[in-house]
């Protein structure tokens, strides 16, 4: 009995769901090159004639512009992937980034470790505070909507504590903190990390035993706990990854904007939830990819990019990006409704 | 089905396109283009800085001015600068909504050859061609001494029991209001902060927080807000306890219209603002002469100074500030 159950929680959807997914990615993907098109068509010419959105540093700062968001939203989708939502991602963020300032501007050293030790120590608590999502939602049964507004609220207060309200300045010297804003600031290492983020989710989600308990718990968790599942511990994990990697935007962030600050990534959650949403994973669980989560966020970032160049209004880029949320979705439900 | 999505798709491209046209309109004459990174419109301070920036570009008639908002959001302004940069205008205005994050990408700017204009808030590194700006901190001892003339006036003597609603935390002018006014009153043993609030700039957090302290304090002489929409809270609140003629309130900004703090001046709210000049005017003015003189080089930084707005003078200040 167990068995069949397994195989049903488990292997029975798999074909089936796989093939949905690649559906939906592609859906996401005729989105990402529809918006594509779209830039080529309107986007403006520089001098020479050529178009701005293709030039290479043009590129390259849509993938460095939506890196941090994008890094969140590979978590998210894990936690969406398991019918749960993480809003203090946001409030993590802002936490990490404070950290990060505070240890490096405080602390006397010139080795290289200290920057080590100040990213360790960033990533540790993002973790921590992820872990601690996981645990409360898992073995106390609250919704985890619920905890995680609260982590969301009481991180933000813990980051404005830590630093008395104020933003950490992190300069341009010749000091370490310096040395770790302008070593990790660079595109290489901003787009790097996300894309190695992301290829390491990728295949922790599409080819491994987690990937699948993840899913099948995120498409019917009673089923899954039937099934023998661990669900406590997978989704304490799965908590505790999305802080760990909220944990490392935070740290892109303070070296990108050259300050830790508590009031970093404001509404980040929320951008992040759009990013896979748009990618196509049903917030009701058990149906999304890392791949669709991606062209969400690129999708995001490249109508933003677009939006800019031709100097559109931003209050009329927000309208957009809501249009844009509820088309995709429709049009991806559409789709599943006919399939 | 696929007639709605080209439905959405069709408006979504006009919207775009005819965004992007403008920018052809004017194909004839030498005209410029002038784009102007703003940290956030939504506070009334920025508002009034967008309206009398496209005032003063207006009247050169030959330039494109294009303001982007960054929404308080240091990310989102590095990557609207980003696309400037991108977009090559012949001059770039900045007022940056924080001094460390924005002053690599002021750098870039101006590495690619664009001209750089710093407005309000100074960054880290001198990564611009002229910084306009305006002085907190002689703003914060101005209003110190105007709480010494005030109590003085009062009662016969500089001694008195003070308020003070404070800003956003961490943010440079609220800062430098706050040291201003103690570097002044310091020396001053009878006059007593009895009270200080962080108010967030915010009339609805003003009016919440005097709320509270008239509940403590059962004599206060002097509300100093550190913009006037909470110093206007403060007076709602004691005006709830009919409290607010045994006290005066004294704000800074000193905006035009309706809403403004002048105005307040003119109805007797406030006792006095201070104008926080908008410095808009004169970084379109600076920013025209390095368009149009080939010659020019602007100074290296333009300090405007800071105004005293009280019943003599309000109902001027508020015909010249109202655009």
């Amino acid at each position: 009995m167990t068995d069949l159950t397994a195989s049903a929680a488990i292997q029975g959807p798999r074909s089936q769901s796989k093939r949905r997914g690649l559906l939906r990615s592609l859906q996401s993907a005729i989105g990402l090159v529809v918006i594509f098109i779209l830039a080529l068509i309107v986007g403006p010419r520089s001098s020479s004639g050529g178009l701005v959105f293709l030039e290479s540093g043009n590129i390259t700062d849509i993938l460095r512009q939506v890196s941090e968001i994008g890094v969140i939203a590979l978590g998210m989708t894990l936690v969406i992937l398991t019918a749960g939502i993480d809003l203090s991602v946001g409030s993590i963020l802002a936490l990490s980034s404070s950290i990060v300032a505070v240890v490096l501007t405080h602390s006397d050293g010139t080795s290289l470790w200290v920057i080590a030790w100040a990213i360790t120590a960033a990533a540790g608590a993002s973790l921590l505070i992820g872990l601690l999502n996981g645990v409360v939602i898992a073995r106390w049964r609250i919704q985890p909507f619920i905890v995680t507004l609260a982590a969301m609220i009481g991180v933000r207060g813990l980051a404005r504590w830590l630093t008395s309200n104020t933003n950490i300045d992190i300069g341009f010297g010749q000091d370490l903190a310096a040395t770790f804003a302008q070593s990790l600031s660079t595109k290489l290492v901003v787009i790097g990390s996300y894309a190695c983020l992301s290829v390491i989710l990728y295949v922790l989600l599409s080819k491994t035993v987690l990937g699948r308990q993840v899913r099948a718990i995120g498409d019917n968790e009673k089923a899954a706990l039937y099934a023998g599942l661990p669900i406590s511990k997978i989704k304490i994990l799965v908590y505790g990854m999305a802080g760990l990697l909220a944990g490392y935007a935070g740290v892109l962030h303070a070296a990108q904007n050259h300050q830790g600050s508590p009031n970093a990534g404001m509404s980040y959650e929320l951008e992040a939830i759009a990013a896979v949403v748009i990618g196509g994973t049903s917030l009701a669980g058990g149906q999304g990819s890392i791949g669709g989560t991606l062209i969400g966020t690129l999708i995001m970032g490249v109508l933003t990019n677009i939006l800019r160049l031709n100097n559109i209004d931003s209050n009329l880029e927000m309208m957009l990006k809501a249009v844009i949320i509820v088309a995709a979705v429709w049009i991806q439900k559409r789709g599943r409704d006919q399939g | 089905m696929k007639l709605s999505l080209l439905k959405i798709a069709v408006v979504v491209v006009l919207t775009i396109a005819g965004a992007g046209c403008r920018s052809n309109e004017h194909a004839g004459a030498k005209q410029y283009f002038v784009a102007f990174s703003q940290c956030n419109n939504a506070e009334p301070y920025r508002a009034a800085q967008n309206a009398l920036m496209e005032k003063s570009f207006a009247v050169a008639g030959n330039v494109r001015l294009v303001i982007a908002d960054a929404q308080q959001d240091n990310s989102k302004q590095i990557a609207q600068i980003e696309g400037f940069i991108r977009q090559k205008p012949d001059l770039l205005i900045v007022a940056p909504n924080e001094r460390a994050p924005l002053t690599e990408v002021m750098g870039r700017a101006m590495a690619a050859g664009i001209p750089v204009i710093c407005l309000e808030r100074d960054i880290t590194q001198p990564n611009y061609s002229t910084f306009v700006g305006a002085d907190n901190l002689a703003i914060g001892k101005m209003a110190g001494q105007l709480i010494v003339e005030e109590l003085t006036k009062r009662k016969g003597n500089p001694a008195g029991n003070v308020v003070e609603l404070r800003g956003l935390l961490g943010v440079e002018a609220e800062m430098e209001r706050y040291q201003g006014a103690h570097d002044v009153l310091k020396t001053y043993p009878n006059i007593h902060f009895v009270h200080e609030a962080v108010a967030d700039w915010l009339q609805s957090n003003g009016r919440d927080r005097m709320l509270e302290i008239l509940r403590a304090e059962p004599k206060i002489d002097v509300v100093y807000g550190h913009n006037d929409p909470m110093a206007i809270g403060a007076y709602l609140a004691a005006h709830d306890l009919n409290r607010h003629n045994q006290m005066i309130f004294i704000g800074i900004d000193g905006l035009g219209g309706p809403a403004g703090g002048v105005k307040k001046v003119m109805d007797g709210v406030l006792t006095a603002t201070f104008y926080y000049p908008l410095c808009a005017d004169k970084a379109a003015e600076v920013g025209l002469r390095m368009l149009q003189e080939s010659g020019f080089k602007p100074d290296h930084q333009y300090i405007l100074q800071p105004k005293l707005i009280n019943t003599q003078n309000a109902a001027e200040m508020y015909k010249q500030l109202s655009f």
